[in-house]
C-alpha cells in the first residue's frame, strides 16, 4: 500500500513538472520576444562590480523583452562566437575603461560578429584599449588618449568635462527618420571623448558635440586647457578636436549581404545587415546621468529663474540601443513584380519600347507591435533599368490605397539585351535595400513591326498610280477595239 | 520602230529639222492604238524616274516599298512594250501564231500577276 501510494505521488509529481515546463516554454515563446527585429539575446560586457551603475539601462532593456547576460571583461565564458556561430544577437560594450580583456574579445571577433549580423553598441573610454584601434576601421578619428571633451558653457557647478548636450536642433540622420526620437526632450548629460568622422558613406553622426566644446587634457591643472587652445591656435587649429562637427554618438550600418533575402533573386543568404553604435562615453548609459537633472536658467520678466528638468539620458540610451538593435529604421522588400502596361500577368521577356509597370512592396518593422507593417513613407525610392549602365532611372512613388506598394511605369529603352531592375536604396539610418531582377529585352519579331508606314507614301502612290494606269489603259484599249470592230462592220 | 530610225538617218537636214521630221513621221505613220500604248509607256517611264529620283535624293527608307513601286513601273513597262510589239501590224510575220487578242490576254494576265507581287511586297 505504501509503495503504491508513493508511485502515484511520483507520477503526479512528474506530470506536474511536465505541465510546468510546457507552461514555461509556452509563455517564454510568446512573451519573451523582444522589440528587436533580429533577436532577443544581449550580452553586456561589463565589470560586475559596476553593474549597479547601469541598473536603469539594464532594467529597461529587460523590460523591452531582451534577455541580458552580463559578462565580465576577463571572463572566459560565455564566448561571443562559438563554433563559428555568434552566441548573442546583440553585444553592448560598456567596459570602456578596461584595458585587458579575455582572449576572445578582440577587434577581429567584433568584426566577425558584424559580418555574421550581430549588432554592436561600443563605448569608447579615455584610456587606450582594443576599441581605440578598432575605431579607425570605421572611419572615426579619435583624439589622443586621456583627453576628454570639455566645455565651459553653459555656466554650471559640474566640472567642464561633464557637459549637457542639447538635442533639440539636431535631426539625424535624415529628415524622415531620427535615431533620437522626440521623446528625448531637452538635453543629455555626456562625459567622455568625442571623435571626428571621415567621409565614410556608411557612417553618420547621431549626436553632435556642442559648438563651444573641444577636446583637451584636464588631468594636471585647469590652466593647461587654455594652453592647449593657444598652442592649437598658433598652429592654425591643427590637431585640435573642437566644435559641433565632432560627434559623441555615431551610427554605422554594414553592407554585408547586399540583399534582404526576399524576392526571387535577392542574392546570397547573408541577408543580415549589422549595425554599430559608437558612443564617446559609457556614462551616457549610467544611472547617475539618467537621474541627474539638467539645470537651466530661464529668462523671465523679473530676472532669471532656475529650472531643473529631467535629463534625456534614459530615453537617449534606449533610442541609441534601439536603433543599433534594429528596432527602428528597419526596412525590407517583401515582393517585387513587373508586367506590361494594360496586361496583368508576368512576362518572361519584354520587347523594346514596351511600357513596363514595376511595383515593389516594402515593409518596416514596428517595435511596439513587434510586427512587420507595410510602409509607404519612403519619398526618394527609385528603380534603375540597367544593362551595365542605367538606361532608365525613375522615381518609385507610393501607390494610393495600397499600403507599402511603390510603383512606376516607364518605357523600355530602344535597345535589346539582358537588363536588370535594380533597387539600391542606401539611406543613413535605414536598412539598406538592394534588389536586382534580371529580365531580357528582345527586338520585335519579324511580324511585330507596323506594316504600312506614312514615310512610304511616295512609293505607295507610285504603285497605285501604275495599277490605276493599267486599269485605265485596259478599258480604253478595249473601248478602242470595240470602235474598230464597228468601223469594220460598217464597211 | 525600225522605220522611224531609217527615216531619221536618211534625212540630211540639220538637227532641229531631224527631230521635227522624226516627230512628223511618227505621227503620220503610227496607228492610234500604238500611239496610245506609247503614251502609257511614257507615263510609266516618268513615274519610274520620279520614284528613282526621290529614292536617291530624299530617302530610300522603306526600301521594300521603293523596290515594289519602282519594279511595278519597270515590269508594267516590259509587259506593255511586249504587247506593243505583238500588236504592231508590221511584226505580223514574227508573231504568226499570236493574235492581237491573245497578246492582250497575255498582257492582262501578266499584269495581274505582277500587281499581286507588287502589293505583297509593298508593305
Amino acid at each position: 500500500m505504501g509503495t503504491r501510494y508513493r508511485s502515484i505521488l511520483a507520477n503526479s509529481w512528474s506530470l506536474l513538472t511536465f505541465l510546468l515546463v510546457v507552461f514555461i516554454t509556452f509563455t517564454s515563446a510568446t512573451s519573451s520576444k523582444s522589440a528587436s527585429s533580429t533577436g532577443d539575446s544581449v550580452v553586456v560586457i561589463l565589470d560586475p562590480a559596476k553593474k549597479a551603475d547601469y541598473s536603469i539601462f539594464l532594467e529597461e532593456l529587460q523590460a523591452k523583452g531582451y534577455t541580458v547576460t552580463i559578462r565580465a571583461p576577463k571572463d572566459e565564458k560565455p564566448l561571443l562566437i562559438e563554433d563559428g556561430v555568434p552566441n548573442f544577437s546583440h553585444v553592448v560594450f560598456l567596459a570602456s575603461e578596461t584595458k585587458s580583456f579575455s582572449k576572445d574579445i578582440n577587434p577581429q571577433t567584433l568584426v566577425e560578429l558584424l559580418s555574421s549580423g550581430t549588432n554592436l553598441v561600443l563605448t569608447l573610454g579615455l584610456k587606450q584599449n582594443l576599441l581605440t584601434s578598432l575605431a579607425p576601421e570605421f572611419s572615426l578619428l579619435l583624439p589622443p588618449p586621456t583627453t576628454p571633451l570639455v566645455s565651459f558653457f553653459p555656466e554650471r557647478p559640474e566640472p567642464p568635462s561633464v557637459i549637457p548636450i542639447s538635442v533639440d536642433t539636431t535631426s539625424t540622420p535624415n529628415d524622415s527618420f531620427s535615431v533620437l526620437s522626440s521623446d528625448v526632450g531637452g538635453s543629455i548629460w555626456f562625459s567622455g571623448t568625442a571623435f571626428a568622422l571621415s567621409s565614410n558613406p556608411l557612417l553618420f553622426p547621431i549626436l553632435h558635440a556642442p559648438a563651444e566644446s573641444f577636446v583637451g587634457d584636464l588631468s594636471d591643472a585647469s590652466g593647461l586647457v587654455s594652453d592647449a587652445l593657444a598652442d592649437a591656435a598658433e598652429k592654425g587649429g591643427e590637431g585640435l578636436w573642437a566644435g559641433s562637427s565632432l560627434a559623441v554618438v555615431a551610427g554605422f550600418q554594414t553592407l554585408v549581404g547586399g540583399g534582404t533575402g526576399h524576392g526571387t533573386d535577392a542574392g546570397s543568404g547573408l541577408e543580415q545587415q549589422a549595425r554599430v553604435a559608437w558612443v564617446g562615453g559609457a556614462s551616457l548609459f549610467s544611472d547617475e546621468f539618467a537621474k541627474k537633472q539638467i539645470v537651466e536658467k530661464v529668462h523671465q520678466e523679473r530676472g532669471m529663474k532656475v529650472v531643473g528638468n529631467a535629463s534625456g539620458n534614459k530615453q537617449a540610451a534606449l533610442d541609441i540601443t534601439g536603433w543599433a538593435f534594429q528596432e527602428r529604421g528597419v526596412l525590407r522588400i517583401d515582393d517585387v513584380s513587373h508586367h506590361k502596361l494594360n496586361e496583368s500577368g508576368a512576362v518572361e521577356m519584354y520587347t523594346t519600347n514596351d511600357e513596363i509597370v514595376y511595383t515593389v512592396h516594402i515593409s518596416s518593422y514596428n517595435p511596439s507591435t513587434r510586427k512587420w507593417e507595410p510602409s509607404s513613407g519612403l519619398k526618394d525610392l527609385q528603380v534603375d533599368f540597367t544593362m551595365l549602365d542605367p538606361y532608365v532611372r525613375t522615381a518609385l512613388l507610393p501607390v494610393r490605397g495600397k499600403p507599402g506598394a511603390y510603383s512606376t511605369t516607364f518605357r523600355a529603352p530602344d535597345q535589346h539585351g539582358v537588363f536588370k531592375f535594380v533597387i539600391n536604396y542606401k539611406r543613413k539610418g535605414f536598412t539598406h535595400l538592394h534588389h536586382t531582377m534580371t529580365v531580357p529585352v528582345v527586338p520585335p519579331r519579324h511580324d511585330g513591326y507596323p506594316r504600312f508606314l506614312s514615310a512610304a507614301w511616295p512609293y505607295y502612290a507610285g504603285a497605285i498610280s501604275t495599277s490605276i494606269g493599267f486599269l485605265l489603259f485596259c478599258t480604253l484599249y478595249l473601248a478602242g477595239e470595240a470602235k474598230e470592230e464597228k468601223k469594220t462592220k460598217k464597211e | 520602230m525600225a522605220r522611224k530610225t531609217s527615216a531619221a538617218s536618211t534625212d540630211p537636214a540639220p538637227r532641229n529639222d531631224a527631230i521635227s521630221a522624226l516627230f512628223r513621221a511618227y505621227s503620220s505613220n503610227t496607228s492610234d492604238r500604238l500611239k496610245f500604248i506609247d503614251a502609257f509607256l511614257v507615263f510609266l517611264i516618268l513615274s519610274g524616274v520620279i520614284q528613282f529620283a526621290y529614292c536617291v535624293l530624299v530617302t530610300n527608307f522603306p526600301f521594300n516599298a521603293f523596290l515594289a513601286g519602282f519594279s511595278s513601273n519597270v515590269g508594267q513597262f516590259v509587259l506593255t512594250a511586249s504587247l506593243r510589239s505583238q500588236v504592231n501590224p508590221e511584226n505580223k510575220t514574227e508573231f504568226k501564231e499570236v493574235s492581237p487578242e491573245r497578246a492582250f490576254a497575255d498582257f492582262v494576265l501578266g499584269s495581274i500577276v505582277l500587281h499581286f507581287f507588287v502589293y505583297n511586297f509593298l508593305g
